[in-house]
């Protein structure tokens, strides 16, 4: 027991960072989800060239002489620069993959989806090639820099990825609450043919939703490089899985439930990490999904519509 | 049978879409065979081939397209018939593999009888398609798929760390699936004292069981129980309340496909001598759903059809000049039945062809030290191409560029709505295309594979949704 609370902070920390990212990604999913029901798989990918971008921009800003910039700036140009380049590729999958089958079956949509995610995949390991490579989060925050906080040890990167989160999910819920793009987004989410017989331009609240939630998808990849250093071309599928789980363990389709189903599974898994063993992380999130799909098929905070004919 | 209760003009949807003309002709005498004489037809022709080329690699290509035909059969059972995405499909093969491993291998000491072993899987698997199936099908929709791809992530992983097992009955760790490194030396099927050992005896094996399985099916699919599922996929709100029991309609799909991966992933394991983890990955599943959608939702022979041109297409891609060949006529067949008219056919080929003589000429007098000498080829075709395009020192780095770019490029050709432009811009995307394939797809083979795959499913779901063989919905609004 005194173990066990020992570790308790150190988890948390750990918990919360993960549990950002995966809020992050699993954002881009119930959005898309909540405003054309499709399970955008391609959107682990999205997050993984984010992560590659990331790392192109800080291998030309960051060469091995030395920073061109100071530090706060090469990391802001990579969060920009990756959220600006997946956002326009979230566009761009929507436009060619998921356009042309709006009114197809779902399968279609959900088939199509698959394809992006594997030519992605496949033609980043043609490109960068299959090995892994490393962020130098070091020369630009040391690891050195860092809190004790009672047992555990919060370091400024742990703090910076959670700090960027959390600002990037407080701009979201106000977009979504408080700007006309938000209210259409909401309208079209609630009745795509209802919101467009009032005039809202339904195509373009899609095309709006895929660049947020690519953005978003791209600012996870680069926190997950600064934090955890290691990326490669098989990244997405994983994180893609987690943040999909997260989004249906909140509530797919609610942006309050995708952030609260992010922090829920970092935090599981981190405390399966320490209390129990890392090779079993993944099973213990996945029993977790199933026990509150069972308890709550719509998710934390979704509801199941009754269908209507 | 099948008109049954359909609307007359629904029923005659068949008729009217037939092949008229040339085409017709060669296909009527083929269409008007019955189904088993078809199918008979496959049987023999599969049969006879271990018989003509006495080539091991050849009927090893020819068994993995029996194994993947009847794994895209049994997953066709699932998404096709009953309309369930199943994306855990492949951990119940991998079960099946290691269930049968575990029972008749040195790793434990352990060797059952061949029809003890196979009947203990087929239980199993289909016992956990149940126990699966169950509270999935409590899940609407895409909950389902995303409960089944992860218990398929989770089926690798534990295959993967199953080799230190703490178990309370022993200090030490156990070694339960041989980890990364899998388990070896998996005996070979034995039926009444025969030992299926080498390639071609497997290769029957595998021939006769899918055989069973598709005559299985097709009786199944024509059954009290084949018309609910389809009336269930079609409309899961209307079968139930036509009062079919949707719930257990859903739960023997679920259950029949896991049966089938499972026996399939103990004939894998026993054809193959060992299993690993990585033999039950999702490149396997994507591999898989691309087969059946290509083949077509629902057809057996389109599944078939599938199957077949994904496992032994895909081989050829590995030699250099057939890949070459199939490249380009694939490319010009995809031009000549997509372009119309042919004028913008004829400009796309002469400007691009054309104006790849010229540049070449161009830059091969300016710049010399652009163009590297041309490689000995052994095709003509390899030649042929050569006289047009340029191919740089440095090609592997300008290829990568080129790559991305001609993507682009495709997409927007893919999506131009002015013809004029289409065939412009289609120009130097041919170019760059044929450049990008010389200097990079063509030597990585296997990630080349795997992007068209991708590509595959998507073109396919834009243009084609129902597949090669598979019925258009017809709806009267």
């Amino acid at each position: 027991m005194d173990l066990f609370l020992a570790q308790l902070p150190q988890q948390l920390v750990n918990g919360l960072t993960l549990g950002a990212v995966y809020a992050l990604i699993a954002l881009g999913y119930s959005m898309v989800y909540g405003i054309l029901q499709l399970l955008n798989f391609a959107h682990g990918d999205v997050y993984m060239v984010g992560a590659f971008i990331g790392f192109g921009v800080m291998t030309a800003l960051l060469p091995q002489t030395g920073p061109l910039l100071p530090a706060w700036l090469i990391i802001l140009v990579m969060m920009v620069t990756a959220m600006a380049g997946c956002g326009v590729l979230g566009i761009g999958i929507e436009w060619f993959a998921y356009r042309p089958l709006r009114n197809a079956p779902r399968l279609a949509a959900l088939i199509s989806a698959l394809g992006v995610s594997f030519f992605i995949q496949n033609a980043v390991q043609l490109t960068l090639g299959a090995k892994f490579r490393a962020y130098r989060t070091d020369a630009l925050i040391p690891a050195t820099i860092g809190w004790d906080v009672g047992t555990a040890r919060l370091s400024a990167v742990r703090l910076l990825a959670m700090v960027v989160a959390v600002l990037l999910m407080v701009a979201l819920t106000y977009l979504v609450r408080r700007t006309r793009l938000g209210r259409a987004m909401r309208a079209v989410a609630l009745d795509r043919e209802a919101a467009a017989m009032t005039g809202v331009d339904a195509d373009r609240v899609i095309v709006a939703t895929f660049f947020i939630g690519s953005a978003l998808a791209g600012a996870a990849g680069v926190l997950t490089g600064i934090v955890f250093t290691r990326i490669w071309h098989f990244m997405g599928f994983t994180a893609g899985l987690k943040g999909f789980t997260a989004a249906v363990v909140g509530g797919i389709g609610s942006i309050p439930g995708a952030m609260l189903g992010g922090f829920l599974l970092g935090l599981t898994e981190a405390f399966a990490t320490g209390y129990i063993s890392s090779t079993y992380k993944d099973v213990i999130a996945f029993i977790v999904l199933v026990i509150v799909l069972l308890v709550r098929p719509g998710g934390i905070l979704g509801a199941i519509q009754p269908q209507k004919v | 049978m099948e008109k049954f209760g359909r609307d007359e003009w629904v029923a005659q949807a068949e008729a009217r879409r037939k092949a008229r003309g040339a085409l017709g002709r060669v296909t009527a005498p083929w269409e008007r065979l019955p189904p088993w004489a078809r199918f008979a037809l496959f049987v023999v022709l599969a049969a006879a081939v271990p018989q003509l080329i006495h080539n091991d690699y050849v009927i090893r290509v020819g068994g993995n397209f029996l194994l993947y035909g009847a794994l895209a059969l049994g997953l066709n059972v699932v998404v096709g018939y009953a309309g369930l995405l199943d994306l855990g499909y492949v951990a119940f093969y991998g079960m099946g593999g290691y269930t049968y491993a575990l029972l008749s291998s040195p790793q434990f000491g352990i060797h059952w009888p061949t029809w003890a072993s196979i009947l203990f899987v087929v239980v199993l698997s289909l016992g956990l398609g149940l126990l699966l199936g169950s509270p999935s099908l409590r899940l609407v929709g895409d909950y389902l798929a995303i409960v089944t791809l992860g218990f398929g992530q989770i089926f690798v992983q534990l295959a993967t760390s199953f080799d230190r097992l703490q178990v309370p009955w022993s200090d030490q760790p156990l070694n339960l699936t041989g980890g990364p490194n899998g388990v070896v030396n998996i005996d070979p099927i034995r039926l009444f004292d025969f030992a299926f050992k080498t390639v071609a005896h497997n290769y029957y094996l595998l021939l006769a069981t899918l055989a069973l399985i598709v005559i299985g099916l097709h009786h199944l699919n024509q059954s009290r129980v084949g018309r609910a599922w389809r009336a269930m996929r079609e409309d899961p709100l209307a079968a139930e309340a036509m009062g079919m029991p949707t719930k257990r309609l859903k739960l023997l799909a679920f259950a029949l496909g896991a049966a089938i991966a499972g026996l399939f992933g103990a004939l894998f394991g026993a054809w193959q001598g060992n299993v690993f983890p990585s033999n039950f990955g999702v490149t396997l599943l994507i591999l898989l759903y691309a087969m059946v959608i290509l083949g077509g939702l629902g057809s057996l022979a389109g599944v078939l059809i599938g199957a077949f041109s994904l496992s032994v297409v895909p081989e050829m891609l590995r030699e250099v000049e057939l890949s070459r060949y199939l490249f380009y006529l694939g490319g010009l067949l995809v031009l000549v039945t997509r372009l119309r008219p042919w004028r913008h056919l004829a400009a796309a080929l002469v400007g691009t062809i054309g104006g790849g003589y010229l540049l070449k000429l161009g830059v091969t007098n300016f710049w010399p030290t652009l163009v590297t000498a041309p490689q000995p080829s052994v095709s003509p075709l390899g030649r042929m191409v050569q006289n047009w395009l340029i191919i740089p020192p440095n090609a592997t780095l300008i290829g990568n560029l080129v790559f991305v770019f001609v993507v682009l490029l495709l997409l927007f050709v893919a999506r131009a709505q002015n013809a004029l432009a289409r065939v412009v811009a289609l120009i130097p995307t041919l170019y760059l295309l044929a450049f990008v394939w010389e200097t990079r797809l063509a030597l990585e083979p296997s990630i080349t594979r795997l992007l068209l795959l991708g590509v595959l499913l998507i073109v396919l779901m834009v243009y084609r949704p129902q597949g090669i063989l598979g019925q258009r919905r017809v709806e009267i609004v």
